[in-house]
């Protein structure tokens, strides 16, 4: 019987023979960056000690799953894996995971309960537990004959707030009865999600059809879009910005009647310009994509990086024409704070 | 019973069946996979309501993924979720089974 061991990948002679199990198998990038979100390895070893399966987790994702079937009844060490890493999972109270992986391998995992949110030709991108997308779609807010009703969404992070973003979900609300703003929920970047929250809710307050909502584990989330916090090649960003447009369309669009989606053009980050790419070519025609130019003050385009930017050098005047008031006065209220996370490290130069 | 967290039993190998149960609002809400759902869905369901009936759960999401669990194993598991999702693991009350 195979037996459920912890890999300690701190200890060199362990990752390399993890890495080497795993090559063989055919997984190949080892990146620090994907390296260093994984939180616990496992491994399955048979009973003369050969390492024969492997997967690791990294928050709320099961990452690097790979098993070595020779000499075992098929799908027998894959379920051991996982099920080991679930409960793992759950032994952390955490009843949600996800699983991001070759197109495949989508029909192992759908076996094991995962239900496949979205794919692409390469990959698969899968979610298992509770609470699930349908809970989550469930939860939001909604007004009475909602159908019939001209239904916008904008996503945005927000890091932080500006005048740019505001205009946008103005423009959204004038053309439209009801406008969600889903807030990025992943916590990666300078301003906290609870701040990013309470910003956005302040600066959009003067839209009364504007409904501000977290865009939960779905809608660019460190699991559907892990390439937007990190720098990633260009083939993993289109891949992971197809999956992430195809959840919003199959889950989002069809439960709140989302008629049209709003985006600002991105002369600057090459990620997001990606991003609106995918957008466009998978949600026409049945979602409109509105590209809004970015709105500028005195000939300069807004840009939340400028601002991240003025915090870290302290030159908060020169970006106060692109924040509204809101914006501003927490920052300056938590400049201190701010520029203490930017010297702990926190990047600045993302999203 | 008052359902405080979630409680997951069960584990997805072979002639096991993973019961995951939350808390709910409406009456016993099953989302089963299993293999053999056409043959034997209503069975595997009715054995996990009428476990959690007894135990005294009347509103709750339950998540099972089947292996092709044998009754008395899915009785078993839906009893240990169901304790565990209660917090009451301490004191089981086998008698349910």
């Amino acid at each position: 019987m195979d037996k459920v061991v912890d890999l300690y990948l701190n200890i060199a002679s362990v990752k390399t023979k993890w890495q080497t199990f795993l090559t063989g198998l055919g997984l190949h990038n080892f990146s620090e960056r994907e390296l260093a979100v994984i939180d616990h390895t496992l491994g399955l070893v048979d009973e003369t000690g050969k390492l024969v399966g492997t997967g690791s987790i990294a928050g709320n994702v099961l990452k690097y799953i790979g098993v070595q079937n020779d000499d075992a009844h098929p799908g027998a060490r894959f379920n051991q894996i996982v099920t080991a890493l679930q409960q793992y999972l759950f032994s952390q109270q955490i009843f949600h995971c996800f699983v991001f992986t070759k197109e495949k391998y989508s029909a192992s995992f759908s076996h094991l309960g995962f239900r496949e949110l979205a794919h692409t030709e390469e990959a698969a991108f899968l979610e298992s537990g509770t609470p699930d997308i349908n809970d989550y779609v469930a939860a939001l807010p909604q007004v009475p004959d909602q159908k019939n009703k001209r239904v916008a969404a904008v996503v945005m992070n927000a890091n932080p707030f500006t005048l740019g973003h505001q205009q946008l979900v103005a423009q959204a609300s004038r053309e439209n009865d009801l406008v969600y703003v889903f807030v990025v929920a992943t916590d990666a970047s300078l301003f906290k999600t609870s701040e990013r929250m309470k910003l956005v809710q302040a600066g959009t307050a003067a839209c009364k059809n504007v409904q501000v909502v977290s865009g939960g584990d779905y809608l660019v989330s460190s699991a559907t879009f892990p390439a937007y916090f990190l720098k990633s090649p260009d083939e993993l960003i289109k891949t992971q910005t197809v999956i992430d447009a195809r959840v919003f369309k199959k889950y989002l669009v069809p439960a709140l009647a989302i008629k049209a989606r709003y985006l600002g053009t991105e002369p600057f980050s090459r990620t997001t310009n990606f991003y609106n790419e995918s957008l466009k070519q998978e949600l026409e025609p049945e979602v409109a994509v509105q590209i809004i130019p970015r709105y500028q003050v005195n000939g300069k385009v807004i840009t939340a990086t400028k601002v991240r930017q003025a915090i870290k050098d302290d030159s908060l005047s020169q970006v106060k024409e692109m924040l509204p008031d809101s914006t501003w006065q927490f920052i300056e209220a938590n400049k201190k704070i701010l520029q203490d996370r930017i010297k702990k490290g926190m990047k600045i130069n993302g999203n | 019973m008052e359902i405080k967290t979630t409680g997951v039993a069960g584990t997805l190998e072979s002639s096991d069946i993973q019961i995951m149960v939350s808390k709910g609002t409406n009456g016993i809400q099953i989302d089963l996979d299993s293999e053999v759902v056409k043959a034997y869905g209503k069975q595997i369901k009715k054995v996990i309501t009428d476990t959690l009936t007894k135990f005294g759960i009347t509103n709750a999401k339950v998540k099972a993924t089947d292996k092709g669990a044998l009754d008395c194993v899915i009785a078993a598991r839906t009893l240990a979720a169901a304790q565990r999702a209660t917090e009451t693991s301490d004191k089981p009350e086998l008698e349910v089974l």
